[in-house]
């Protein structure tokens, strides 16, 4: 009954192996058992955000996704992107537009805001509020977030003119 | 909070599926996307003893055309259908609906199967279904069958699946160049559960429509088809008085059910308001 | 949440009077009821698997009859509690009036539900005790007239 099961995935670049209980979720996982406290636990429904991770280059709620499930997969968290470059020019907009309070959020922004940026780089301001709208910011207020994904946005739109 | 134990299975095949689904009965859970199952789960909404992984099995995987049918296998996630451009060209309203739905890191694992099976009264994909005139392809210990979406629906939460049967997708007839559609969702929030909901699918030639699909939801326990609405326009040229007659005949024929969000009364007025939108932009389209 | 309506049942007011008041069939009759006993005359202890879309709660219930009319009304409290998942308080009172062919169950019923499955559920609460409520009705009038086909007109409103 409910015995541990071996898994295997890579997460940020490093191959993991652990034996692990059904039920624990990805994000307890990766911050409890490995470590990796760059995304956050908010309401554990899959409504905030704040647990956003990527599992095989998607962005997925680690608080609705098993950590049994990511056996053979690749993910990747705030931690992992960052150290990559990913996300420099999402954090560097992020800092001059003052886009993160308590940062309670941000790892979940970055990580949305990233996949919008790569699959709808046409997105407008109204596109962008609306994509982030799965990710709850209780300090900013929202609007110098949407502008430094706009600045990204617009800035990747110059260069390929 | 934390879900309760529970025994984890990733099933190979469906004979599997089917096998472990009699031998458990109610304290199994099928897991597709998750992004319900696990909500519910973590709420401890739900305690089931096992969790049965249906995402391998690749009889429910795809998008493919299929003589005169578009296949959709019942693990296409929402994203899937987001992008796939099969869609966009043989049923384009569900290209519409998908963005609607939740938001993209949810769209990126729930599934067109689960939200089918689910049939929350206020999901896009139940009322979609019938609005392109989908088949069900169901299989259980005793074979295949094939329901019609008109029929899939019967109560709040229930469908026409019996509990030793799987969704392995649906057959959805194509759309042409004489399709129009309209999708509409009103919600307070984008994302939020639909306060009201339409999805419209008709054919046109000149100004007049037929073979007229009305299909709202979050009105009722199940979507429900406005069928007199659907009658007094089929076949005519749609103008404004006929516009102001099917919205009357719509908010009378259906019966509406309040929610949080609403009375009755104001579902029944916004039934009204969606059709009118959904009936000027396939006029215009 | 209030859910009120009147329900026809076929059959004469002392048979569905005896069956409300008989444990063995709504044992059979309520949805999801696992256990049932009946403590006093007045109490009765169940254990119902409260199941609906995703959800499936184990309630512990309690009922208790007050204002006794023999074959005609009463009134019950009642309250569960469903663990992590949420508990449920209400009252309700019922009538039965006797129409040609059977018997009119006359209901009214107010109740709140609380935890995780209030505020969850709480879009959908109305909507999912109808259903019960519904599918309680077909179930008893199939325990009273086992061969009976259906119950006619009537339902929650």
């Amino acid at each position: 009954m409910n015995p541990k099961i071996p898994i295997e995935m890579i997460v940020n670049g490093n191959r993991v192996q652990a034996e692990i209980e059904p039920r624990r979720h990805l994000v307890d996982f990766l911050r409890e058992d490995l470590g990796l406290k760059g995304p956050h636990l908010g309401c554990e429904q899959g409504a905030c955000g704040a647990c956003t991770v990527r599992v095989d280059g998607q962005i997925v709620r680690g608080c609705l996704y098993l950590a049994v499930q990511a056996n053979g997969k690749v993910v990747e968290t705030v931690e992992g992107l960052t150290a990559q470059g990913v996300l420099t020019e999402l954090q560097d907009a992020f800092m001059r537009r003052n886009a993160m309070q308590c940062g309670f959020c941000s790892s979940g922004m970055l990580l949305s805001a990233a996949e919008l940026i790569e699959q709808q780089p046409q997105a407008t301001r109204e596109q962008v509020r609306e994509w982030i709208s799965g990710n709850y910011c209780r300090c900013t207020g929202y609007h110098s977030i949407v502008d430094a994904i706009m600045d990204v946005l617009e800035a990747q739109r110059e260069q390929t003119q | 909070m934390k879900a309760a134990a529970f025994d984890y299975i990733k099933a190979q095949s469906i004979p599997e599926v089917l096998a472990l689904m009699r031998e458990h009965g109610d304290d199994a859970r099928l897991m597709a996307g998750g992004q319900t199952l696990l909500a519910t789960l973590n709420m401890r909404l739900s305690e089931p003893q096992i969790l049965i992984d249906i995402t391998e099995l690749a009889e429910l995987k795809g998008i493919e055309l299929s003589g005169e049918h578009l296949w959709v296998g019942a693990l296409v996630t929402h994203t899937e259908i987001e992008n796939a451009p099969l869609i966009k060209k043989y049923a384009p309203i569900l290209q519409a609906a998908a963005p609607h739905i939740a938001h993209r890191a949810i769209r990126n694992l729930g599934t067109w199967g689960g939200s089918l099976v689910y049939g929350d009264p206020a999901a896009e994909w139940p009322a979609c279904s019938i609005a392109v005139n989908a088949t069900m392809v169901v299989r259980g210990l005793q074979g295949e069958r094939r329901i019609p979406a008109r029929d899939f629906f019967v109560d709040l939460y229930t469908t026409a699946l019996a509990p030793d049967e799987i969704l392995m997708g649906t057959e959805i007839p194509l759309a042409n160049a004489k399709d129009v559609f309209s999708f509409q969702e009103l919600a307070r929030r984008h994302g939020d559960y639909a306060v009201a909901g339409l999805a419209a699918v008709a054919k046109k030639t000149s100004q007049a429509l037929s073979d007229c699909n009305f299909v709202f939801f979050s009105v009722a326990t199940t979507p429900v088809a406005a069928v007199q609405a659907q009658n007094l326009v089929n076949g005519q040229v749609v103008n404004a008085e006929l516009i102001t007659a099917a919205v009357a005949a719509a908010r009378a024929e259906i019966e509406t059910m309040e929610d949080i969000t609403n009375s009755a009364a104001a579902k029944s007025h916004l039934v009204g308001v969606l059709l009118e939108r959904a009936l000027k932009k396939m006029l215009a389209d | 949440m209030e859910l009120n309506g009147e329900q026809f049942i076929a059959a004469s007011v002392p048979v569905v009077w005896r069956g409300l008041n008989d444990v063995a069939v709504l044992g059979k009759a309520i949805p999801g009821c696992e256990t049932i006993e009946r403590i006093s005359p007045e109490e009765v202890h169940a254990k119902v698997m409260f199941k609906i879309g995703p959800v499936r709660a184990r309630f512990a219930g309690k009922l208790l009859l007050s204002d006794v009319i023999e074959e005609k009304s009463c009134s019950m409290a009642f309250e569960g509690s469903g663990g992590a998942a949420g508990f449920a308080k209400g009252r309700s009172r019922v009538e039965l009036i006797s129409a040609e062919g059977g018997t009119l169950v006359r209901f009214t019923t107010e109740a709140s539900i609380g935890g995780k499955l209030g505020q969850i559920g709480g879009r959908l609460i109305s909507a999912s005790a109808k259903k019960i409520a519904d599918d309680f009705f077909e179930a008893f009038a199939k325990e009273l007239n086992p061969h009976a086909s259906e119950i006619t007109a009537g339902g929650a409103v």
